[in-house]
């Protein structure tokens, strides 16, 4: 058994670890952000693995963009509260 | 020769004519050089032109049938044939001699047969009077003779040996001394062991048993038995059938799915069984019961059954189907994989789906299993070697995948399966329905232990390269349709407005505020049932549930660690310490005991209240720790040895363990296991199997606290309890208020 591929966990850490030099450059602060970018695209690894992209990566940047999105859309909302009251 | 007991309780053996039948396909030439050698030999054979079906090729296949009069003529002269006639492709040509009449007569191991006899006492008719599917086959009236030594023979030479039969119990003592070479106590020399051997004999001829069920007999003290008896030379009627020799296996380690797994030696008896009850596979899951029923179900001896792994039983199953249907079996199979674009092996070289739940603390979730998801699809969809392939006009697309299944004809793997599956179906229906106190659960359990083994490697075997009827594909095909159906079962909860909070290859746990009875939960399990058509149940509905997040980042979630309670009290927990193998006992209780506190709330948000209780639990277990009151027993760390000693890089406790027994001349393999005792000072440990017994002063009580507050922050920390908050209140005697972090109940 075993299998010829890598799992879709594995391809997440490669992609992530493909970054270390990118990573090294920035501030510490900016630095932060990218892992907590990272952390979020981690929650979407089973969809990523049933979507089984040719190229992974958009897969995981679509990811963070989507955590991005639920965000942005929870902020307007507690911004619209805050504006009605 | 077959061994029988009769209406009467006489045992009889009897004897059978049974031809047996081999095949060898190849160039006509090479066949027609084969059939005149095959004339020219002295076994009593006969030979035939025919065609049969190999499951791998589209067309029957011409073969050359080679009927051997006498079984015992075959295995030496397939021998010789398949080394003078390397080219050939052969089949039928290694199958063990019971599952040939299994196939033949529709016999299995425990069936209640007629049988008609000649004048000569040989079988004429033989036949079988019920099937191996009946769900409550009446108990075979065996006679069971338990021979074990008075201790572990690994931690201690045993002073006697303790027998029990028939209501009898005896005690015959042995005189044995440790031995530096293997690790398990040797014969003191001298005349003590005659008598023993001389009891011994007289007790298995009074009361003739049908299966010794021993401890540790085939790793040590058969062999120990055979060598006494073979140095005084006296007779010991282990074997019911003196004509045969007890057979001896060698021990041996390998490699199974990322663990080293070890086997020790086997020692096989000829006219009654000999268990194991520490070699055998499983025997701890399902006990006696579950070895009868898997040999029942797959037709292989009592014997092999015990100490094959579930994937061989499945394996036998498939054989005596293709036997009974005249498809070949492969010898030595040489199936290459198909060839497929890179495209389609990114889309096919998926497990099943499995979702990261989003951690925390949540109420009234309920969760919803696939009853034997890949079994169910394997019959369902009809899933097997020959099924799955290319485009065919009557063959259906499986999702997602570049592959067609053939729906037209059943195929061997569901045809094997469909009785399986349907018997496990049944008997769990029966035990949903009967009381608790019933006397029938204990047995029907074991039972649906064995065939869930069974059909959970049997979905293993389908994509295993080596496995004589395993194809990729057809694994593939397999996980396919379980992603689909979770996705199809996912879509219908969302419709029907839960929030599905987590799935797992073939479970999913869903949530709807004011949804949290069965009848609430019917319609969805209908949908289900309906949109995936494949059999579906509700496990449970949890009073509370946590999922846990990673230990190294606690925001990142982990598939399979969680715990809860379900309404009706019972605790579910997978992935914590409470469910690890080399977490000691004491820790095991103490996890257990804070979870059974915490079952009691009588949902999420009255967790809290219980926090009070729980702390005073942990101050008296540390204490008793602190004053040494636990028992050493309770604190052993039991691990599995994965490679040899000289290849650790850093040894680890279990290895430094390991070592501490190779010094003193008891050498463990890879895939054993090693127990040991935490220590102060170096080597740290105190392997338990030593003959000292440990200096209890020396116990590193510090390590057993830090692993001690580990498991009980496991529990807490989804009430808001951090090891660090833990460590205060208890070490640093912090007073205790409230919890420090809010219930996460309502997050989104």
């Amino acid at each position: 058994m075993g299998r010829t591929l890598p799992s879709a966990t594995q391809t997440f850490l490669l992609e992530q670890e493909a970054f270390t030099r990118f990573r090294r450059a920035l501030r510490r602060s900016d630095q932060l952000a990218l892992d907590d970018l990272f952390t979020c695209a981690r929650q979407h690894i089973a969809a990523a693995a049933y979507a089984s992209h040719a190229l992974p990566f958009e897969v995981f940047l679509l990811a963070m963009l989507l955590e991005e999105h639920k965000q942005v859309m929870h902020l307007r909302r507690l911004l619209e509260e805050a504006g009605h009251s | 020769m077959l061994w029988l007991l009769g209406e009467d309780g006489q045992r009889h053996c009897l004897r059978q004519a049974f031809p047996i039948t081999f095949f060898a396909a190849g160039p006509p030439e090479h066949l027609r050089r084969l059939w005149r050698r095959l004339q020219s030999q002295p076994v009593p054979l006969q030979l035939a032109r025919a065609e049969r079906r190999d499951l791998f090729l589209p067309d029957p296949l011409p073969v050359l049938a080679v009927q051997v009069e006498r079984p015992i003529d075959q295995p030496g002269l397939f021998e010789q044939v398949s080394r003078e006639f390397p080219d050939l492709t052969y089949y039928d040509a290694d199958i063990l001699l019971p599952l040939r009449h299994a196939a033949a007569h529709g016999t299995f191991p425990l069936a209640r047969l007629r049988v008609a006899l000649d004048d000569q006492e040989r079988v004429q008719v033989i036949q079988p009077l019920d099937s191996p599917w009946e769900l409550d086959p009446p108990p075979a009236p065996l006679r069971i003779l338990s021979i074990e030594p008075d201790c572990d023979p690994r931690h201690a030479p045993p002073q006697a040996l303790r027998i029990h039969c028939e209501r009898q119990n005896y005690r015959l003592p042995l005189e044995l001394v440790q031995s530096a070479e293997t690790g398990y106590p040797v014969p003191r020399p001298g005349a003590w062991a005659r008598p023993l051997l001389a009891n011994l004999s007289a007790i298995l001829r009074r009361h003739d048993p049908d299966l010794l069920l021993t401890g540790w007999g085939d790793t040590w003290l058969m062999p120990l038995l055979l060598d006494l008896a073979a140095e005084h030379n006296l007779a010991l009627p282990l074997n019911r059938d003196a004509d045969f020799n007890v057979m001896r296996k060698r021990e041996f380690s390998y490699f199974s799915y990322g663990q080293v797994i070890y086997r020790g030696q086997q020692v096989l008896l000829c006219g009654r069984w000999h268990i194991d009850l520490y070699n055998a596979m499983l025997f701890h899951d399902y006990g006696l019961d579950g070895v009868l029923e898997s040999a029942r179900v797959t037709g292989a001896p009592v014997q092999s059954a015990a100490r094959l792994s579930p994937g061989s039983g499945i394996s036998a199953m498939q054989i005596v189907t293709a036997l009974r249907s005249q498809v070949l079996v492969p010898w030595h199979k040489q199936q290459a994989e198909d060839l497929k674009s890179a495209l389609d092996l990114i889309h096919a070289d998926q497990g099943g789906m499995v979702y990261q739940p989003i951690p925390g603390l949540y109420q009234d979730v309920a969760e919803i299993d696939f009853i034997s998801m890949y079994p169910g699809i394997m019959t369902r969809f009809n899933i097997s070697p020959e099924t799955v392939g290319r485009e065919k006009p009557h063959a259906e697309p499986v999702p997602a995948l570049n592959l067609w299944v053939d729906r037209q004809e059943t195929g061997l793997v569901p045809r094997t399966l469909e009785p399986l599956l349907e018997k496990r179906i049944a008997l769990k229906k029966h035990l949903l329905e009967m009381p608790a106190w019933d006397p029938r659960r204990r047995v029907y359990k074991a039972r649906t232990a064995a065939h869930k083994w069974l059909l959970v490697t049997c979905f293993g075997y389908l994509g295993y390269k080596n496995a004589r009827f395993g194809r990729i594909e057809a694994h593939e095909s397999v996980t396919a349709y379980g992603r689909e159906s979770l996705l199809r079962a996912k879509e219908a909860a969302e419709d029907l407005g839960y929030e599905v909070l987590h799935m797992y290859v073939d479970g999913l746990w869903v949530r709807q505020v004011g949804r949290n009875t069965v009848a609430d939960l019917q319609p969805l399990l209908d949908e289900i049932s309906q949109r995936t058509s494949l059999p579906i149940s509700l496990e449970g509905i949890y009073k509370w549930l946590a999922f846990l997040p990673s230990r190294l980042d606690e925001r990142v979630p982990v598939a399979n660690r969680y715990f809860g309670a379900f309404q009706d009290g019972s605790l579910k927990l997978r992935g914590i310490e409470a469910r690890r193998r080399d977490t000691p006992p004491f820790i095991v209780d103490i996890q257990m005991g804070l979870l059974e506190l915490l079952s009691r709330a009588p949902d999420a948000e009255h967790l809290a209240d219980c926090l009070p209780k729980t702390l005073g639990l942990l101050r008296g277990c540390l204490q008793a720790l602190r004053l040494g009151r636990i028992p050493p027993e309770a604190l052993l760390v039991t691990q599995k040895l994965s490679r040899e000693l000289d290849q650790y890089r850093t040894p680890s406790p279990a290895a430094r363990a390991a070592a501490q027994l190779a010094w003193n001349g008891k050498h463990l393999r890879p895939g054993q296991l090693v127990r040991f005792l935490y220590m102060r000072g170096w080597p740290g440990v105190h392997a338990w199997d030593l003959p000292e017994p440990p200096d209890l002063r020396a116990i590193d009580v510090a390590c057993y606290r830090k692993l001690l507050l580990r498991a009980a922050g496991t529990v807490l920390q989804p009430l808001g309890v951090s090891e660090i908050t833990l460590r205060d209140w208890l070490l640093a005697n912090a007073s205790y208020g409230a919890p420090p972090g809010k219930i996460i109940a309502a997050r989104r």
